[in-house]
């Protein structure tokens, strides 16, 4: 019993087509909305994580411990005016923050978030290829970056796009082949050791891990995680929108909500990552004891993830985009090779 | 053929320091030509001395390198002192050394948090800031003032030290010295770090030479130049310190030298709050009622080592209460100036990293 058909009963009256229809967007909602909320959480505790590992207090002033700050600073950027550069294009201009936004929301009804007790499971997407379609729809967020940096006619733009873009193209490879390691190990089930044709679909992933793949697969561990900062653009691999040099990069000519917009994609994207990360490698909603209660694993696992992050976003300056760049083609995809090798010796000779 | 990119880094930037201009020409991320415009913060403060009189125009100077007052307090002080022939009693001079020295590790703490945040290091920033605001608590229990201090006077400092002041420096640098090696190892101990200083904005000793170049920048490049011990003011010839020098010429090299001489710092206040002696703390001739009698006569030129550099001070007068010329030789102005022979061919990057390391005050620059 998952949570669709669950609200698919409690409408049956109204017929199957709109009853499931409605069971869709509710269940889309719950999941965006719940995201959302323990996002804001998550942002609260980074800020005070980060304010102790810099000797301040951190916010302490709005809501009982400052935990509406986040809040505050959302209407602070919906109250501010939105300056529009002149000489822009227009339509690029105002659909580049939409696209990282909605891309980036799409992104989490993907994924596989397993059980919650009395609701069952609450994964939205029931395909057989939820692993290529995330990646598809992580794909359009380049574009989102191009057209905000192009868009704008700014210098300090265009180089925070070219850089944007070069970390897009070098990264996303190894990241790629690293989930191809991933498809491989998975196509033959643990259990039986036959082929399964479950390799695309994070579902299957996730139920067929009794060994968490970043046991099997350290390397390939490594190699996303750091990928996935990358792609998130955090620092130490913010040069996209490095502060110190290219002011915002290619969010620089964007102020008011519009700016709000490509920051919630910033934050939003290290959270899909780490969410991606625990579902591939760590086993996602499976723990310890088994229980009806996966989501909740699969939360810790994820915030344990964008807490590490965090702690390299604190800790270490920002790279130089040669050496940068050099990470991406020189180290990772030839590492994330080998572990494409082992992973084919894994699944013909190990298992 | 060449297709260049121009980006006007400044007025306005987030990480220059203070509002100065540098067009870029860059070719993709390589830097092909650095231009620098100077002149947004100019205040007149030159031409405004002539205005005031000799004890009036300390406020000016606080200004000037704001983060390196009691500095520049000295520097002009000891012009003047010159002028008037102006004796300065013994428990004075070694309070000024104090505070002159406070002050230079306030300065470099504020110059090395800015460093990390110009390569996107926010830790480090917050723990340099929190040291020096307890620097500058000892100022405002001396002074009343927390930057811009306005503590020394002609022919002597505006308050004697008491035994509180005193405690709370010796507690201060008890405190401070695990805590600067803490802040150090925050930097020395990240691989990134060494990886954008190691090799990048080397400056050769003649290039510097034939700039102009003084403080850590000079000092960085391999020549022991420093004028607290080639010609020594105050008592720097009474105490033991070292001058540090590096041969590598690049930032990693500034840097190291940069923390190094924060620790001779270290040693000098300690040595002189062991050498304070009771006494007056002014001159008699230049007590309250009598300061704005003060005249002078000639012409008189002083230099000391500030944070940035040699810091020179030229004061002419001509017989009455107020100066006929002051001219000040600001460090942190020649050391600008060689920014682009330093980035040239280096990564946009790069030229962040290399103003961070230079760490120039525009109030100094433009004054």
């Amino acid at each position: 019993m998952n949570l669709l058909t669950r609200i698919h009963e409690w409408f049956s009256f109204l017929g199957n087509p709109a009853s499931y229809a409605i069971g869709y967007i509710l269940e889309t909602l719950f999941i965006i909305i719940f995201v959302a909320i323990s996002f804001i959480a998550l942002i609260y505790i980074f800020r005070k994580y980060m304010a102790r590992i810099q000797r301040r207090v951190g916010p302490n002033r709005v809501g009982k411990f400052g935990i509406l700050q986040l809040i505050a600073d959302a209407f602070k950027l919906i109250g501010k005016e939105s300056i529009l550069p002149e000489g822009r294009d227009d339509l690029a201009y105002k659909i580049a923050p939409l696209i990282i936004m909605i891309a980036t929301l799409v992104s989490f009804i993907i994924l596989p978030f397993g059980d919650l007790a009395y609701f069952g499971s609450l994964t939205i997407t029931h395909s057989k290829i939820t692993l290529i379609l995330l990646f598809g729809i992580l794909s359009i967020l380049p574009i989102g970056e191009i057209l905000g940096g192009m868009s704008t006619r700014s210098n300090y733009a265009l180089i925070g796009t070219m850089r944007a873009v070069a970390k897009d193209v070098s990264f996303e490879v190894p990241m790629l082949i690293s989930a191809l390691a991933i498809v491989m190990v998975s196509s033959r089930s643990f259990v039986t050791g036959s082929a399964i044709t479950g390799g695309f679909n994070l579902s299957t992933i996730v139920t067929d891990q009794i060994i968490p793949y970043g046991i099997i697969e350290p390397l390939g561990l490594i190699v996303f995680f750091i990928s996935m900062i990358a792609r998130a653009s955090y620092s130490p691999y913010d040069l996209a929108e490095s502060d110190s040099e290219l002011i915002t990069g290619y969010t620089t000519e964007y102020s008011g909500m519009r700016f709000g917009l490509f920051y919630i994609g910033l934050f939003g994207m290290i959270y899909l990552g780490s969410f991606f990360i625990s579902i591939l490698y760590l086993a996602g909603s499976n723990g310890p004891v088994m229980t009806d209660l996966g989501f909740i694993y699969l939360f810790i696992k994820t915030d344990i993830l964008v807490l590490i992050a965090f702690l390299v976003w604190v800790s270490l300056p920002r790279i130089r985009i040669d050496k940068f760049v050099n990470l991406g083609w020189k180290y990772l995809l030839p590492l994330s090779v080998i572990n494409l090798i082992y992973a084919g010796f894994f699944i013909l000779y190990i298992r | 053929m060449a297709h260049y990119t121009e980006l006007n880094i400044g007025p306005i930037h987030p990480s220059i320091h203070g509002i100065l201009k540098f067009k870029v020409k860059l070719q993709e991320e390589i830097i092909e030509d650095v231009e620098i415009t100077l002149g947004f913060l100019h205040r007149n403060a030159e031409k405004i001395c002539e205005l005031n009189y000799y004890a009036d125009n300390m406020v000016y100077f606080d200004r000037m390198d704001y983060l390196d007052a009691m500095n520049m307090e000295v520097g002009y002080l000891t012009a003047v002192e010159k002028l008037m022939d102006m004796e300065v009693p013994e428990r004075a001079q070694w309070i000024r050394m104090i505070m002159a020295e406070l002050n230079r590790l306030g300065a470099r703490l504020v110059g090395l948090g800015a460093f990390g945040l110009d390569m996107g290091m926010l830790t480090p920033f917050f723990h340099c800031f929190i040291e020096r605001e307890k620097i500058q608590k000892i100022f405002v229990e001396a002074s009343g003032g927390r930057q811009e201090v306005n503590y020394m006077s002609i022919g002597g400092v505006y308050q004697d030290f008491n035994d509180q002041i005193i405690n709370d420096i010796r507690e201060f640098l008890k405190e401070f010295k695990p805590y600067l090696e803490d802040i150090y190892s925050m930097f020395m101990h990240s691989e990134i770090f060494w990886q954008r200083n190691d090799g990048v904005g080397i400056l050769e000793p003649d290039v510097a030479l034939d700039y102009g170049v003084t403080g850590p920048l000079l000092r960085g490049s391999g020549v022991a130049y420093d004028v607290r011990k080639d010609a020594p003011y105050m008592f720097y010839d009474k105490v033991n310190f070292d001058i540090p020098i590096s041969h590598k010429k690049d930032n990693i090299g500034r840097f190291i030298l940069k923390v190094e001489e924060m620790r001779q710092s270290i040693r000098i206040i300690e040595q002189s709050l062991d050498k304070i002696p009771d006494g007056p703390y002014f001159n008699n001739k230049a007590k309250k009622s009598m300061m704005l009698r003060l005249k002078g006569d000639g012409e008189a030129f002083s230099r000391i080592e500030s944070d940035n550099g040699e810091f020179g001070v030229y004061v002419r007068g001509n017989g009455t209460f107020k100066p006929w010329r002051v001219h000040v030789r600001s460090p942190a102005f020649k050391n600008i100036s060689v920014v682009p022979v330093m980035a040239k061919g280096m990564m946009i990057a790069d030229l962040i990293v290399i103003i961070g390391s230079i760490d120039t005050v525009i109030g100094e620059i433009d004054r």
